[in-house]
């Protein structure tokens, strides 16, 4: 048991950060920033959960769950999003989205 | 009285302690509550004629400040598991201390935006935006306080446990510390959507 790993994780988290941060104030076109700022945000909670969390190395009674919950909180954004496909097809046309 | 079984060992059908699948599944439906709250922004957005630049109603110093608090919680909150781990015990007190400051500082960052806004006539019932940033942002606060609830209580006299029985001490604040870096991720998940995005 070592506390290294653990502030490892708390460096990458501070500089993921700061990097969400930069990219932001880089004022890019929405898509690209909406993308690469959720996919830091998911690189992020990755680490947490993986590591500070201890999913690293868990027994599979946790995984079961857990997959079920990420299937359905998938399933929740597709169906919204394929529900308004039209709306967001609408406002990206018009720039606002 | 009848103690809660398999605390301290595992259950052999499992192959976990009881408290930790019971936090993993309470977190399951948690996951679902934030889901919901997360979709409905994605549904009102997408579906907005317009909408307003969301940097430039929040204060993105104050976010980012936060964000590091939360995140520095996170990091001594595991430090103070992994001192009762090492049989440090005043060590422990120290980085749970230490992860009870972050939460209180948390929520004084938040009472000062959220004070703002309001001197600023930015009420929930302002727009959408601002309904989604005072519910989600609200429902965290109060996540993170009952987080901090339970943390003091360990900090204090839920400590007495550590002296007859270390090894539950020790899973207890394992499963406070896997509730409270929820708290973390979903605000990581917050900070960008409702501040940078």
């Amino acid at each position: 048991m070592t506390a290294r790993p653990y502030l490892a994780v708390f460096g990458a988290l501070l500089a993921l950060t700061l990097v969400t941060v930069f990219i932001a104030s880089l004022h890019l076109p929405e898509t690209p920033t909406v993308l690469i700022g959720l996919a830091i945000a998911s690189a992020k909670a990755a680490l947490v959960a993986v590591f500070f969390m201890h999913l690293k190395g868990e027994r599979p009674m946790i995984y079961w769950p857990l997959a079920l919950t990420v299937f359905l909180f998938v399933a929740l954004f597709a169906f919204i999003l394929w529900s308004e496909a039209d709306h967001i097809t609408l406002n990206a046309s018009m720039g606002t989205f | 009285m009848q103690h809660i079984p398999y605390t301290i060992d595992v259950r052999p059908d499992t192959g976990l302690t009881n408290p930790k699948l019971g936090i993993w599944l309470f977190l399951a439906s948690e996951v679902m509550l934030f889901g919901s709250l997360f979709s409905s922004y994605a549904l009102l957005r997408s579906g907005a004629p317009s909408w307003p630049d969301q940097s430039a109603v929040l204060s993105v110093p104050l976010a980012t400040l936060n964000t590091l608090i939360l995140i520095s919680s996170s990091a001594t909150m595991v430090l103070a598991w992994v001192a009762l781990k090492w049989h440090l015990p005043a060590r422990f007190r120290l980085y749970m201390g230490l992860t009870l400051l972050c939460g209180a500082a948390f929520i004084v960052v938040k009472v000062f935006e959220y004070s703002d806004k309001f001197a600023h006539g930015l009420w929930p019932s302002t727009d959408n935006f601002l309904g989604l940033y005072f519910t989600m942002t609200g429902v965290h606060a109060i996540h993170v306080l009952a987080g901090m609830v339970v943390n003091a209580y360990l900090f204090g006299p839920g400590m007495q446990m550590w002296r007859v029985e270390p090894e539950r001490f020790t899973n207890r604040v394992e499963v406070a510390g896997i509730y409270w870096h929820f708290v973390d991720v979903v605000w990581i998940f917050l900070f960008p959507v409702l501040y940078l995005l």
